[in-house]
């Protein structure tokens, strides 16, 4: 069963410089409870794709969006704007790259956690929010909700934010959860074990999750298929374990050589632009969905 | 606990800085030309009536002597005589302090509640025609000095148009004893609804006249603020929840801007005491400031001293209280303990 699926995505921003166009075009899918990753390098596209998925593209106005992009079925482009909304929030979610700055900073946790619940539950009672909002930040193993509910985001560590904002991600059971290099901000140990977590919790809970980040490593960790995105452009797709054991295309060869290695030998430069780069995609069968 | 603590350590800070106004206030009022003696008595007075006076009023003793008599009356609460009323300048004070709280209040307010959603409107339809309403609206009320609008208003609201009344604070027909000195309080009390719909009419124009300059300020300043929050993670975060654009401008922008705000808004708000000099002249607004104006003209030494020390005190309690908030509004600032900021 298809959840996602983008067909020929395009994406031209207007500047005063002329229209920039930033997606070129991208095709990709995620089935129901999948996990999909999406690799490449700061300005590929990663991020905005993203946005667009959420609906947060389409209210700005020198973004003009070109191809389809179904949700459950539905063309997003077919929704107003307040639909759009409606979905945010429930049907999917997403969890940012910074979770300490991400909670909003003159708040408690528990009065946000709240607000969250609402959207799910309109008029869900303060003890009930607060009840619900306990229980799930137990299942992110958070051992005393109480006091976490009652600090403030300055007052938690960065690892502790996380865990509250994967619990209030996953908190109205979205079908769709989209996390944009979750964690980068934080240090390695901390950020390896949240993913664990949120990796168990959309398990037992069937989300689908499209995954973004440059960090090869954890994709690999995490992702049952992964996509490598160049310059607006799908480059390589498939299986991870396939993609990550027989890169084919010259930019994902290029980026798995860039990954640093304990037996040192330092990084090799991946050009800016390379003609081989540019080569057509290399889409793996094996195993389902391509 | 800690908001007690900033409160009392500001309280202390106040007083010094109260004594060292006091100091100022003297001497300048000792240095400037002019006998007050002289001012006081009128060209036709004989020299030994004027140095009479001046043996009454100490003027011949050095000023540090003369300063410290001052305070000694001033720990007993006594502020001396007025030249100009004749009275004790604690009962003129007294008598004209409302007048002028109770507009520079109803400014105050007229600032923030008009202010602050001009500017959290401008920020959450920039660069749309809401925005660029705001910001000429608001740029024309900073562009022109209190007295400037005040002038306007009387003109075209008073005069031509005929809305409102153009001076004093109640109309002649009205009698209400004063208990606090508000009008807009008294005549509750007496409960009189004609007489508190004609004290607000008469309030109308002088306190726009002194809020407009603070409305614009505090739209300007809510809409930088709110602008730079709309590019916070949070924002971005509320809007992935799908979270409500109005929702997420009041709630979630608002609130952390209003912290970096409020200074500026205090600031501009105990800058009211001294556009209101100028705004009570134009209206004839029986308040302190215009018997500031007068006293001042006349040299009036005890007064000028008395007058001085009371809006600096008023100034230095807004502070406080801005203070007072910006700590309660600031939950980091508010938890603080040490280590952690």
């Amino acid at each position: 069963m298809t959840l996602l699926s983008i067909r020929d995505l395009k994406l031209t921003f207007r500047l005063w410089s002329g229209p920039v166009e930033v997606l070129h075009g991208i095709s990709l899918a995620i089935g129901k409870g999948e996990r999909v990753a999406l690799v490449g390098e700061s300005g590929s596209g990663k991020s905005v794709t993203a946005r667009i998925i959420l609906g947060l593209l389409q209210e700005q106005r020198n973004a003009r969006i070109s191809g389809t992009v179904e949700f459950e079925g539905r063309d997003l482009a077919r929704l107003s704007a307040r639909e759009r909304m409606s979905m945010r929030g429930r049907a999917m979610s997403m969890i940012f790259q910074d979770p300490t700055s991400s909670l909003n900073p003159v708040y408690r946790i528990g009065p946000q956690f709240r607000e969250v619940l609402d959207r799910g539950s309109p008029g869900i009672s303060a003890a009930e929010a607060r009840a619900r909002a306990a229980q799930m930040l137990a299942e992110v193993s958070i051992r005393e909700p109480d006091r976490v509910l009652d600090s403030y985001p300055f007052q938690l560590s960065g690892g502790m934010n996380q865990r509250v904002m994967i619990a209030m991600a996953l908190a109205n059971r979205p079908a769709l959860l989209l996390a944009d290099e979750p964690g980068t901000a934080l240090d390695v140990t901390v950020q390896a074990q949240t993913l664990d977590l949120m990796r168990g919790l959309v398990a037992d809970h069937g989300t689908a999750v499209l995954f973004i980040s440059h960090n090869l490593g954890v994709v690999r960790e995490f992702a049952d298929r992964t996509y490598v995105i160049y310059r607006g452009r799908i480059v390589e797709s498939g299986p991870t374990a396939a993609v990550f054991g027989d890169p084919r295309h010259a930019y994902t060869r290029a980026l798995m050589a860039a990954q640093p290695r304990l037996t040192g030998g330092g990084l090799p430069d991946i050009p800016e632009r390379d003609p081989a780069f540019d080569a057509p995609a290399i889409h793996h069968a094996a195993g389902g969905a391509a | 606990m800690r908001v007690v603590w900033a409160f009392l350590r500001r309280t202390g800070t106040a007083l010094l800085v109260l004594f060292g106004v006091s100091i100022l206030i003297f001497v300048i009022a000792r240095v400037i030309p002019g006998d007050p003696a002289r001012v006081a008595l009128g060209p036709n007075a004989t020299a030994d009536q004027v140095a009479a006076l001046r043996l009454a009023l100490r003027l011949d003793d050095p000023v540090p002597l003369q300063y410290l008599h001052y305070m000694a009356g001033l720990v007993r609460g006594d502020l001396g005589i007025s030249l100009y009323t004749n009275r004790p300048v604690t009962t003129d004070i007294a008598q004209f302090l409302p007048a002028s709280l109770e507009l520079i209040f109803t400014a105050g307010l007229l600032m923030v509640a008009i202010g602050l959603p001009l500017g959290i409107i401008a920020a959450r339809f920039r660069g749309r025609w809401p925005d660029h309403v705001v910001r000429v609206v608001s740029l024309t009320g900073v562009s022109a000095p209190s007295f400037v609008w005040a002038v306007a208003f009387m003109l075209i609201f008073g005069y031509w148009l005929k809305w409102f009344p153009i001076s004093q604070r109640l109309h002649d027909s009205f009698q209400v004893a004063p208990v606090t000195g508000f009008l807009l309080i008294d005549t509750l009390l007496a409960g009189d609804g004609a007489a508190w719909r004609d004290a607000a009419r008469h309030l109308v124009l002088p306190a726009f006249a002194l809020a407009l300059a603070g409305i614009g300020q505090a739209a300007r300043l809510t809409r930088a603020n709110m602008i730079e929050t709309y590019d916070r993670p949070y924002i971005e975060m509320a809007r992935a929840f799908g979270f409500a654009p109005g929702r997420i401008a009041r709630r979630y922008a608002f609130r952390p801007s209003l912290i970096p705000s409020l200074t500026i808004i205090g600031l501009d708000f105990a800058a009211m005491l001294g556009s209101a000099f100028l705004v009570e002249q134009v209206f004839g607004w029986p308040g302190l400031s215009r018997y500031g104006v007068q006293v001042i003209l006349r040299k009036d030494l005890n007064a000028i001293v008395g007058t001085v020390l009371v809006i600096a005190a008023m100034f230095i309690l807004v502070n406080i209280i801005v203070d007072l908030l910006t700590v309660l509004f600031n939950p980091r600032i508010r938890l603080a303990k040490g280590g952690k900021a």
